[in-house]
């Protein structure tokens, strides 16, 4: 749809403008980048010099905007371009920004709001309280629709790659919502309480605080949040209805599992085979109880159980045929790396020489082994290999040895578990390849070492370069090979193509294999990998078996669409005032642990958990906690909004894109940012308004009701240090203003005005000003030359007093800054570089200002408010009303300029 | 509504009504001295209530959604809000009502803030008592409404614009580009107005007469622009949309003419403050006002000379006429907000003529606003020297026979509490502007006059450029000190105002008019008298003499009602009936 104008910008000289021209019958598109219409007078107090409520001037105005028939208004919008064709005509491009909220389906109800997990700082109260993530922007706003503000992806959600919503469930537990924490998680797989402990958190290593004093300890967050359900032993499953189709898997580590988990929430009846006697996979047999207890994998099977997954472990499946025979009209392959890889050396078969895997197979199952006592050599780098030597240990091996091919700092294993494992006992020998395992049918004696120089190639691929001239013998009973894991897949070869390393061949995206309803996930496709990757393993193949089965095409896309991940530069930039905090201690392992298989990780306590999950800088802002979606009676909120782009073409533009306020730390003599009890003019009008934040007016820095308040004018305007030789017109008297209303809220405070020259121009101005000096306030002629803050709060102001020409200081409670006004730059964007003309100071030019105020250099193009000069609200509204009298005679095709 | 008249009209036998009732916290405007919960439960069964809430912002856009929802879903046929004054937000709420399908004027708005919380903020108790009693007053008259539809009148696209000064002209370009035609009418024999006589401006350097130059070129060449000079607005009737103006041509013997138009512009402008003989020196040779020394400097072409002399120093004394105390007989408190910028302005191209000159600009306030500031920052870097003096201290001029020059003493607050002595040859009395002399027009159409002595819009904020009088709009400096940029601005807002109106080709006027029960009336004359709009005429009617309204010029005020003694006048929306149910409720007893 095409419109005679666009306005931009929906402050009071948007709206006038809009009004006005819809009044007279011209259809006008108006475009806000707010979410709500109003500008910046709706948050206002009251307004010069007669005192009227903002809100009560502004609302109307608002609701008459979005209201008129000939006006449509895009909020959370912003105009990318405008194009001017030969015709005269404009090509507008406006990309509307997702709100997140189907705006048609919203009540503003503020259900959400009270739901979000998320508190930011509050922009439509000048940042003196917060808001949350999901908003409404203020009482009076136009639409009262919510919001959710989203700047991206959280880092720790993005790289997650079992698409957990790490934020999510943090800031849930910042809010003590353990439970809803912990269903959030199950939103991705039911294993809780397994990630929350074994799970090498790639999300804490990309954590925005990680930069700072160090990561959220999310992982641990994460076992807190599991351990804290299990214990309470809230059984909140609730069954969703069957679809009647089946589905089997084969294999139930965690790729298996999820999928199944997946599945089952889906509505299909799913089987999952183990050839195992006790399900789990990795989780179960791979991973030793002091890390991971043998009762949380089960209570995290149990979450499955409980949705009427049937497991049946000891059934190996070797026919697939046979499966669909059975009736199960898709399969799932997720049989992992259970295949040993061999060192290739001579000796390998000698008795006492084991796998790693079967080792710890063995002992996670209770399964006798033989180390006590012994001298064990386990060779490998790996982090299987660091759990296979301190299994040993644990078993009373006499003594336990590491030899890896790679250095200390090289070696693949983490380097914590080394650490632990070389202070629990574990004696390295680093840089050793194994030449020979040495001894004969009565068992191992030994084994040759042969110095390793180089364990990858150029290319990185693994290529071991020994040097043979430099080898050492090392005396042992037992040999454990944790040289590496390969899938074991021959069972399925013959139906299903495999690539060399046997791992099955599926498609990355939709993880079908040839077979159409033959899905393959997790190691068995990936070749070994990290517990969180099998688990997103698992999802995709279940999000994509779903859609196979529902006769859908498999959209890659569609799975996980997330927003881009958030710049972490920004999320610092924004999170200023940030607080210090420290992260709560590493626990050091209980060395009496190592004599056997307890957990050694010590649980936090909710104080740690709370703690550390306030730690976080929410850095997306909204941390996809699903708080909203599941509180929404209206269902109104779609996390899967993306930004959309309208094209339209008008006969003539108005830009109203108001002003910016002073940044008025670049006053540093102010100490406005560093000293809490100076606020600016903005925040002290916020602190008047009728939605004050406080309800009363108080100073931030302790909530003391300030007796003695100061103003200093002119902050940021006629003052070339900064760059803005300009007066800015509407400070003075706004700063009258407020000391009259202050006057009246606080009859024993007293008012003092630092100023170069009060400048009350405008109807009545003058008056109102010998108003306030009647009712008190002190004017005191003279610049401020710096301010310093005492132990209190309170501020000593150092000032030049003109009048008596003296040099002074004087103590105040408060300090109120009278920031100026400053050119919004956007304008300038709307146009191609240079197409619109401003003025020496970034304004919208006003070409022939002398008989057509707000025409610009682009014929059709005009300029309402204070986007062209410092302007009060009157002057802002009659200047929009000469650009609508000029828009209109630009439409009706009769402008000539004068 | 309908009257059962087989039953006594008591106040319990009217029908059944649905009414609505939403209580605003305007913030906290009326809640910090209302105790709104207890005005609901004062109100909550008052007879026809069936809907009785409270708002944070009743005008807010969701409230608004709120109340419509409710008159939807509860089938409301009466609403009242209890907010702040009727001024504000009648037009709002009747738009709730509108777009809900409530007839409007089913609406009733009550001024619990002004005349409550504002008005007894030392007494909660009582403001919320009153707050009670008027909330059932408007109860009281709501439930005695009836739907009316507005009076849809024609109306006539054309605009009389009074005043040819830089408004004027530009505002009758304006209109006449957006299709309406225009009359303009000028006292003075030419067009052009103070602009006319000045050399460059700021902030541009046009010349005041090439502007004006441009505009009646301009002006020439539209057909649907009429100019009149040397004309005058003697009368105004009708009413808006269609107003008859009487204009006279040529003076108090001249021909007068009559002009149909929908709308009236007045862009008088203003004159310019005449100091009295001794005010600052006023009277002695070399003591000139602004304009006067604004002229002189547009005339010179080289270094500046006074009288045949070289002018090698100059005073402006600032604030003339301007920020004088209340208790200074006549005296303008206002501050005439151009006069800063605009003797800063001239002093630079005093100082571009040339020669060597020393300029001392003796201020209170430098008010060099916005951009102009860059102005004054030229000045002083072009080595004028700026004393500031205050209110209590003023300088004083006088004439030095020894050296044949002016002799300014002043305190000067920068430079310490010595008085320093000023020799010059000019002292430029920096004049501001007064309103113009218009009680003639002002009369003729019933303008409303500020304290200031400026004419008066209904708001700054929501309606700068209207008056109390429909459709007689006012721009430029007639309203208050402006700058010819601002002037211009004004007049084209008026453009605006007065366009959004006219285009669209008729308008609807509110129907709460008085109306004549002529079987009773047997003309007395009364009402004719009273009436300030000249709505009542004497007509004959089945042959009997009988008042009648016209109902596009009766503004409802009601001042007819009481007068007649047949009591035949009733008003539409402020019944008799309605307004002794409104003092039922008002005298009703506390809960």
């Amino acid at each position: 749809m095409n419109y005679d104008a666009l306005v931009i910008g929906s402050g009071i000289g948007g709206m006038e403008s809009a009004l006005k021209l819809g009044d007279m019958g011209y259809r006008v598109l108006v475009v806000e980048k707010e979410a709500s219409v109003g500008g910046k007078m709706i948050l206002l107090s009251k307004v010069f010099p007669t005192l009227d409520c903002a809100s009560c001037i502004s609302t109307p105005k608002m609701a008459a905007t979005i209201h008129h028939p000939n006006v449509t208004v895009l909020t959370y919008a912003g105009v990318d371009r405008i194009r001017r064709d030969a015709d005269g005509r404009f090509h507008v491009t406006v990309r509307r920004k997702p709100r997140f909220v189907d705006e048609a389906a919203c009540t503003g109800c503020q259900q959400c709001e009270l739901a979000c997990t998320v508190a930011v700082p509050d922009q439509f109260n000048a940042d003196l309280v917060g808001r949350r993530a999901a908003y409404i922007p203020f009482p009076q706003a136009v639409p009262k629709k919510a919001v959710i503000e989203r700047a991206g992806t959280s880092p720790c959600t993005y790289t997650c790659p079992a698409g957990i919503k790490a934020h999510g469930y943090v800031s849930l537990v910042r809010g003590g919502q353990y439970e809803k924490a912990f269903q959030l998680i199950l939103e991705a797989t039911p294993l809780v309480g397994s990630l929350g402990r074994a799970c090498y958190a790639p999300c804490e290593s990309e954590c925005t605080r990680g930069g700072l004093e160090g990561p959220v300890p999310i992982r641990r967050i994460k076992r807190f949040v599991a351990d804290t359900h299990y214990a309470g032993g809230v059984d909140g499953t609730q069954r969703p209805a069957t679809n009647g189709i089946r589905v089997a898997v084969v294999g139930s580590g965690p790729a298996g599992l999820t999928a199944a988990w997946q599945l089952a929430r889906r509505g299909y009846q799913v089987t999952v085979f183990e050839a195992a006697p006790r399900p789990g996979g990795m989780l179960r047999l791979g991973i030793p109880a002091y890390r991971l207890p043998n009762e949380v994998v089960d209570a995290d099977i149990a979450n499955l159980t409980a949705l009427g997954v049937r497991i049946e472990a000891g059934k190996r499946v070797d026919d697939l045929e046979a499966l669909r025979d059975q009736g199960f009209a898709a399969i799932l392959l997720a049989t992992g790396t259970h295949a040993a890889i061999r060192l290739r050396v001579p000796g390998e078969d000698l008795p006492g020489v084991h796998s790693a895997l079967n080792f710890l197979r063995a002992v996670k199952l209770g399964e006798p082994t033989e180390v006590r006592g012994r001298s064990v050599i386990v060779v490998g780098g790996g982090n299987v290999a660091i759990d296979t030597a301190r299994s040993a240990l644990r078993l009373g091996a006499a003594d336990v040895h590491l030899v890896s091919l790679e250095s200390r700092a090289r070696m693949p294993a983490y380097s914590w578990e080394v650490d632990e494992a070389l202070a629990e006992g574990v004696v390295p020998h680093d840089s050793w390849g194994v030449r020979a395992i040495d001894g004969g049918q009565s068992g191992v004696e030994g084994v040759t070492l042969r110095r390793c120089t180089s364990v990858v190639d150029a290319d990185g691929r693994f290529s071991p370069q020994y040097d043979e001239s430099i080898v050492d013998n090392l005396a042992c009973d037992t040999v454990i090979v944790a040289a590496g894991m390969a899938a074991d897949t021959a069972a399925f070869a013959d139906l299903v193509p495999v690539n060399r390393n046997r791992t099955i061949q599926a498609d990355p995206g939709t993880l079908q294999t040839a077979v159409p309803h033959i899905f393959a996930a997790g190691d068995t496709v990936t070749g070994p990998s990290m517990i969180t990757t099998a688990v997103g393993q698992g999802r995709r193949a279940a999000f994509m078996m779903d859609r196979f089965l529902r006769g859908e095409p498999l959209d890659v896309a569609e799975f996980e669409a997330r927003l881009p991940e958030v710049d972490k530069a920004s999320v610092l930039a924004r999170q200023r005032g940030y607080d210090t905090r420290q992260p709560i201690a590493v626990p050091i392992p209980d060395r009496a642990a190592s004599a056997g298989f307890a957990e050694l990780e010590p649980p936090m306590t909710e104080e740690q958990a709370r703690y550390s999950a306030a730690r976080c800088l929410d850095c997306g802002v909204c941390a996809e906690c699903h708080e909203c979606v599941n509180t929404c009676p209206a269902d109104a909120i779609n996390l899967d909004m993306r930004e959309q782009t309208i094209e339209t073409e008008v006969g003539a533009v108005v830009v109203a894109t108001g002003f910016t306020l002073f940044p008025a730390d670049l006053k540093p003599q102010y100490g406005y940012g560093r000293y809490p009890n100076v606020i600016t003019g903005m925040q002290m009008d916020r602190l008047l308004a009728p939605t004050r934040p406080y309800h009363t007016v108080l100073r931030p820095g302790d909530g003391k009701v300030p007796e003695r308040i100061g103003y200093i004018m002119c902050t940021g305007s006629r003052d070339k240090t900064v760059g803005n030789p300009l007066c800015s017109k509407v400070c003075c008297m706004y700063s009258i203003k407020q000391n009259q209303l202050i006057m009246g809220a606080l009859p024993l405070a007293d008012v003092t005005v630092h100023y170069i020259d009060i400048r009350a121009v405008g109807k009545g101005y003058d008056e109102f000003y010998e108003q306030a000096r009647a009712m008190g306030a002190n004017y005191i002629k003279g610049r401020v030359a710096r301010i310093d803050e005492k132990d209190n709060g309170d501020l000593i102001v150092y000032y030049e007093d003109v009048e008596s020409g003296r040099l002074a200081s004087a103590e105040y409670d408060l300090v109120v800054l009278a920031v100026g006004i400053q050119p919004n730059r956007e304008a300038a964007g709307l146009f191609d570089a240079g197409e619109l003309a401003l003025d020496d100071y970034f304004y919208v030019a006003e070409t022939s200002a002398a008989l057509n105020p707000a025409a610009t250099n682009i014929p059709g193009v005009f300029v309402a408010g204070a986007a062209s000069g410092p302007k009060d609200i009157p002057e802002s509204i009659l200047h929009a009303g000469a650009a609508v009298a000029q828009v209109a005679a630009h439409l009706e095709g009769t402008a000539v300029p004068v | 509504m309908i009257e059962n008249a087989d039953q006594a009209p008591e106040p319990e036998s009217m029908p059944e009504r649905r009414i609505g009732v939403y209580v605003c916290h305007c913030g906290g405007n009326i809640s910090d001295y209302v105790d709104v919960s207890r005005v609901i439960d004062g109100i909550r069964d008052e007879p026809g209530v069936v809907v009785a809430r409270r708002a944070m912002f009743t005008c807010s856009d969701a409230t608004q959604q709120e109340i419509e929802r409710d008159i939807r879903d509860q089938h409301l046929d009466g609403l009242v809000v209890a907010s702040c004054s009727p001024k504000l937000h009648t037009a709002t709420f009747r738009e709730v009502a509108r777009r809900a399908g409530l007839n409007p004027y089913q609406y009733t708005q009550v001024n619990i803030r002004e005349q409550c919380s504002w008005a007894h903020t030392d007494d909660h108790e009582g403001a919320t008592d009153k707050a009670i009693r008027l909330v059932r007053a408007g109860i009281g008259r709501t439930s005695r409404t009836e739907p009316l539809e507005p009076l849809v009148v024609q109306t006539t696209p054309k605009v009389l614009i009074v005043g040819g000064g830089i408004t004027g002209l530009r505002a009758a370009l304006g209109l006449a580009r957006i299709g309406l035609a225009v009359f303009l009418v000028e006292r003075q024999t030419r067009l052009g107005g103070w602009v006319a006589g000045f050399g460059a401006m700021y902030p541009e350097q046009d010349r005041g007469r090439d502007l004006i130059d441009r505009l009646v070129v301009q002006i020439g060449e539209h057909d649907n622009i009429t100019v009149f000079t040397g004309a005058e607005l003697v009368e105004k009737t009708g009413s808006f949309g269609n107003y008859r103006a009487t204009v006279r041509i040529g003076g108090r013997t001249g021909e007068t003419i009559q002009l149909d138009v929908g709308s009236i512009i007045v862009a008088t402008g203003f004159d310019s403050y005449q100091p009295a003989r001794g005010e600052y020196g006023f009277g002695l040779p070399g003591v000139l006002t602004l304009p006067d020394f604004t002229e002189l400097v547009d005339g010179a072409t080289g270094p500046l000379t006074y009288q045949g002399r070289p002018v090698r120093a100059i005073a402006y004394i600032y604030c003339v006429g301007s920020r004088q105390p209340a208790d200074v007989p006549g005296g303008n408190e206002y501050c005439s907000r151009f006069c800063c910028t605009a003797a800063v302005h001239t002093s630079l191209k005093t100082r571009g003529l040339g020669g060597k000159i020393h300029q001392y600009h003796l201020y209170r306030d430098m008010r060099t606003y916005g951009k102009n500031e860059l102005l004054y920052s030229q000045s002083r870097a072009a080595g004028d020297h700026y004393l500031r003096f205050t209110q209590d201290t003023p300088p004083t001029v006088d004439y030095d026979a020894a050296t044949e020059r002016l002799r300014v003493t002043v305190r000067d607050q920068l430079a310490g509490p010595a008085e320093i002595e000023l020799p010059v040859d000019l002292v430029v009395l920096v004049t501001g502007m007064v309103p113009r002399a218009n009680e003639d027009l002002v009369k003729a159409l019933k303008l409303p006059v500020g304290r200031d002595g400026f004419l008066n819009e209904i708001h700054p904020k929501l309606r700068p450029v209207e008056t109390v009088v429909d459709g007689v709009l006012i721009a430029g400096a007639c309203q208050g000190p402006k700058t010819a940029v601002e002037s211009v601005a004004s007049g084209l807002a008026a453009v605006t105002q007065a366009a959004a109106v006219l285009k669209r080709g008729d308008t609807a006027l509110d129907p709460l008019v008085a109306t004549v029960d002529t079987d009773i009336c047997r003309w007395c004359g009364a009402c004719q008298d009273t009436c300030p709009y000249g709505a009542i005429s004497q007509i004959t009617r089945d042959g009997r003499e009988v008042a009648a309204i016209d109902e596009a010029s009766c503004k409802g005020c009601g001042g007819c009602v009481p007068l007649c003694p047949d009591q035949a006048i009733d008003l539409r929306g402020y019944s008799n009936a309605q307004v002794t149910s409104m003092i039922d409720g008002l005298l009703e007893a506390m809960a």
